[in-house]
């Protein structure tokens, strides 16, 4: 990876304080994101029994012992870090991050660093501990890239993570995640974007009529049809934001003929928990497989979405019975699947601009979706180039980690997370950027505005959908049987 | 001074090794422990054994990662540690002092091999502990023993060189050899209590890492219990 440090001018931009100093200081936090009105006394101490308490009940433990005996401060993280190759500030290495929260676990948490605490009276934590912990955590997008070059294989992200849920429990996350996240769980519309039902019907609606105009065929978004092959669930936000991706997928159901359903009870895949508290994330699983239940399907297929493919894929099982849970898939894999089936054809150079991909951290950096969406893409677009890096060790769109939800950090996102990222899509001069996930888009797009890059923003399925091909014998099919 | 060679190369030695099998043993046995709970408390038992594995594997001979980045610095650690485990284990004084007390011997290294090792030891030690002090980041993240690890580190095998090749005198050589053995057994005791106890742990780097985003199945419950948030609006 290569990308310069960002120029004074940027700097000045992105850290540009936004805050009333009046919240500053009544929140005793000084951070560029915002936070609700919490109760700011006592805050180590309610951190310390937060922490305690996650400890209890929880697998961090052994993780942490295990990386207090092995960190070796080599700094090698640093090079593969997005965030620290763009601010060149030595707190922006993932192990010094890292270091914040493992100090105070080895402080508080072991026989030795208490006694040895103790015994000279230092490392306690303070106030200020937690307000640069509230800060260098939102500045990590968790993209994981530092895990893979870690030679002593800490993982930086899942301290990160920790960090986040112990700081969310004494009232310290953005409010962005927060409030969309009560309103998922616990407001009226249930659902991140607060996007009420009346609404949604009239948006497939219109989505149906637009696919029957362009491509002559009869599609239907099925709900709520009981034993279905599939619950599709996708990031809500591409109901108001990505009507092609939909249109695309609604178009290879058609093609395919599979069943499939949409559940108008719940129909939000986003799950924001994976980005500050696995207490939010149990919830969110926990309403999503109540649907899939309520809807008798087979199994769970998650739209164009990185984290909440992985949220769902990783902790469905986790919470819904493990092997006998329903599998999760992706759209990209349903879509991969049908395609080799020979159930889906697309047209042949359908596409002749340079198209690039880029891949979603959170379904590549295991390695879990990386080939399925090149090799559907090399079926249409004739001139398909890489980023570099690219698949498992690809570079963050800059926005990851929940960052992208959070708005008043955008200039932060564009000039410092995504920095790396821009650099790599002006090398590959693409005119259509693939990115199958909602977060990635939405950064991406605010990415390419902000660095004026000339290049627009899809989903795989967006461009599937000017490829797709329909045969006679399932034209008419509107693949709800 | 023979009496504080003989002490040093008897007893103290014993006492030291035993020190460092047992606190390597007592770690070995808590990571492990950790990784049986860990895995007992997982809702998602499905661990991806084979990347796991692919990854680990891929760290023990870390070739791939050389030519990627920073290519001087992983090439010297490479090369640092090839001599730092091979040469104090295979060398062939070493394992006639084993041989002499065990009763059996291992294969050895030849002595040109040795003394090549020795000095590449020494050397790309020297290389890290400079680039840890020239290095800003490294700077920024040190702690005392990331300093004092490769320097202490390279003394046994700057003195064992000195003693078997060098022509000093038998007051030196004595010298020498005492500080050679003090500073391995020195290395002994510290090793299980500081980051070098990766010397056993690294294996399971790559498995715990994957384990550890295993979570127990719905804990939501207890902790909101435990933190009196029960009913607690999100």
């Amino acid at each position: 990876m290569s990308t310069n440090i960002i120029t004074s001018e940027e700097r000045e931009k992105a850290f540009a304080a936004k805050k009333k100093p009046e919240i500053i200081e009544k929140q005793r936090l000084n951070v560029r994101y915002h936070v609700e009105d919490y109760d700011t006394a006592d805050r180590p101490r309610r951190f310390l029994e937060a922490f305690a308490a996650i400890l209890k009940h929880s697998n961090y433990r052994f993780a942490l012992e295990h990386f207090i005996r092995m960190s070796a401060k080599c700094s090698r993280c640093a090079v593969q870090c997005p965030v620290y190759q763009a601010t060149g500030d030595v707190r922006d290495i993932p192990c010094y991050r890292s270091e914040l929260l493992l100090s105070v676990y080895r402080r508080h948490f072991t026989i030795s660093g208490s006694l040895k605490g103790r015994l000279l009276s230092t490392g306690y934590l303070t106030d200020d501990k937690i307000e640069e912990m509230a800060e260098s955590f939102w500045n990590c997008t968790a993209c994981k890239r530092c895990t893979i070059e870690c030679p002593a294989g800490i993982d930086h992200a899942l301290i990160t993570h920790l960090g986040r849920y112990i700081l969310s429990e004494i009232g310290i996350a953005p409010r962005a995640l927060v409030v969309s996240t009560r309103e998922q769980l616990e407001g009226k519309t249930e659902n991140t974007s607060a996007i009420p039902l009346p609404a949604l019907l009239d948006t497939l609606e219109f989505l149906e009529d637009d696919v029957k105009e362009e491509k002559g065929v009869e599609v239907k978004f099925p709900l709520n049809v009981e034993n279905s092959e599939y619950f599709f669930i996708p990031a809500v936000s591409d109901f108001l934001m990505e009507a092609e991706t939909l249109m695309g997928i609604v178009a290879v159901f058609a093609a395919t003929g599979d069943s499939w359903t949409i559940g108008t009870k719940y129909f939000d895949a986003i799950n924001y928990g994976l980005f500050y508290s696995d207490r939010m994330l149990e919830r969110i699983i926990l309403k999503l497989y109540g649907e899939a239940e309520r809807l008798k399907t087979k199994k769970i297929l998650i739209g164009e979405c990185g984290h909440a493919s992985r949220s769902a894929k990783y902790y469905v099982p986790t919470h819904c019975g493990g092997k006998n849970a329903l599998p999760v898939i992706n759209i990209m894999e349903y879509t991969y699947n049908a395609i080799k089936e020979g159930k889906l054809k697309l047209k042949p150079d359908t596409i002749t601009e340079v198209v690039t991909y880029h891949d979603p951290c959170n379904i590549a950096r295991q390695g879990w979706i990386v080939e399925q969406p090149r090799e559907i893409i090399k079926l249409f677009c004739s001139n398909f180039v890489e980023m570099t890096p690219n698949r498992s060790e690809n570079i963050c769109c800059g926005g990851g980690g929940g960052t992208v939800s959070i708005d008043e950090i955008r200039p932060y996102r564009t000039l410092v997370g995504g920095k790396a990222k821009a650099d790599q899509i002006r090398a590959t001069g693409a005119k259509y950027l693939i990115a199958p996930c909602a977060n990635c888009k939405k950064q991406l797009r605010e990415l390419v505005e902000d660095q004026k890059i000339d290049c627009e923003v899809v989903g795989l399925h967006d461009l599937i959908y000017k490829a797709i091909i329909f045969d006679k014998s399932n034209k008419n099919d509107n693949s709800n049987k | 001074m023979q009496a504080l060679l003989d002490f040093a190369r008897g007893p103290l030695f014993r006492l030291t090794f035993a020190l460092m099998v047992l606190g390597l043993m007592r770690i070995l046995i808590l990571d492990i422990w950790g990784i049986i709970e860990a895995y007992r408390k997982a809702g998602d038992k499905e661990i991806p054994w084979k990347s796991a594995i692919i990854k680990t594997i891929g760290w023990l001979i870390p070739v791939k990662r050389v030519a990627k980045r920073q290519p001087f610095y992983s090439l010297f650690a490479i090369l640092f540690h090839i001599g730092l485990i091979l040469v104090p284990i295979l060398l062939y004084a070493h394992v006639q002092l084993w041989k002499g007390s065990l009763g059996f011997g291992w294969i050895t290294l030849p002595k040109s091999w040795a003394d090549l090792l020795t000095l590449t030891t020494i050397v790309f030690g020297l290389a890290i502990f400079l680039g840890r002090l020239i290095s800003r980041n490294t700077r920024f993240l040190s702690r005392a023993q990331d300093y004092f690890w490769p320097v202490i580190l390279i003394i046994p095998f700057i003195t064992g060189y000195v003693c078997v090749n060098m022509n000093i005198s038998p007051l030196t050589y004595q010298i020498f050899m005492l500080v050679h053995i003090f500073s391995g057994e020195l290395i002994f005791v510290l090793i299980p209590f500081t980051k070098i106890a990766h010397c056993i742990l690294v294996p399971f780097s790559q498995l715990i890492i994957a384990l550890a985003w295993k979570f127990p199945a719905r804990v939501d419950d207890d902790i909101c219990t435990t933190l009196n948030k029960k009913g607690a609006p999100v």
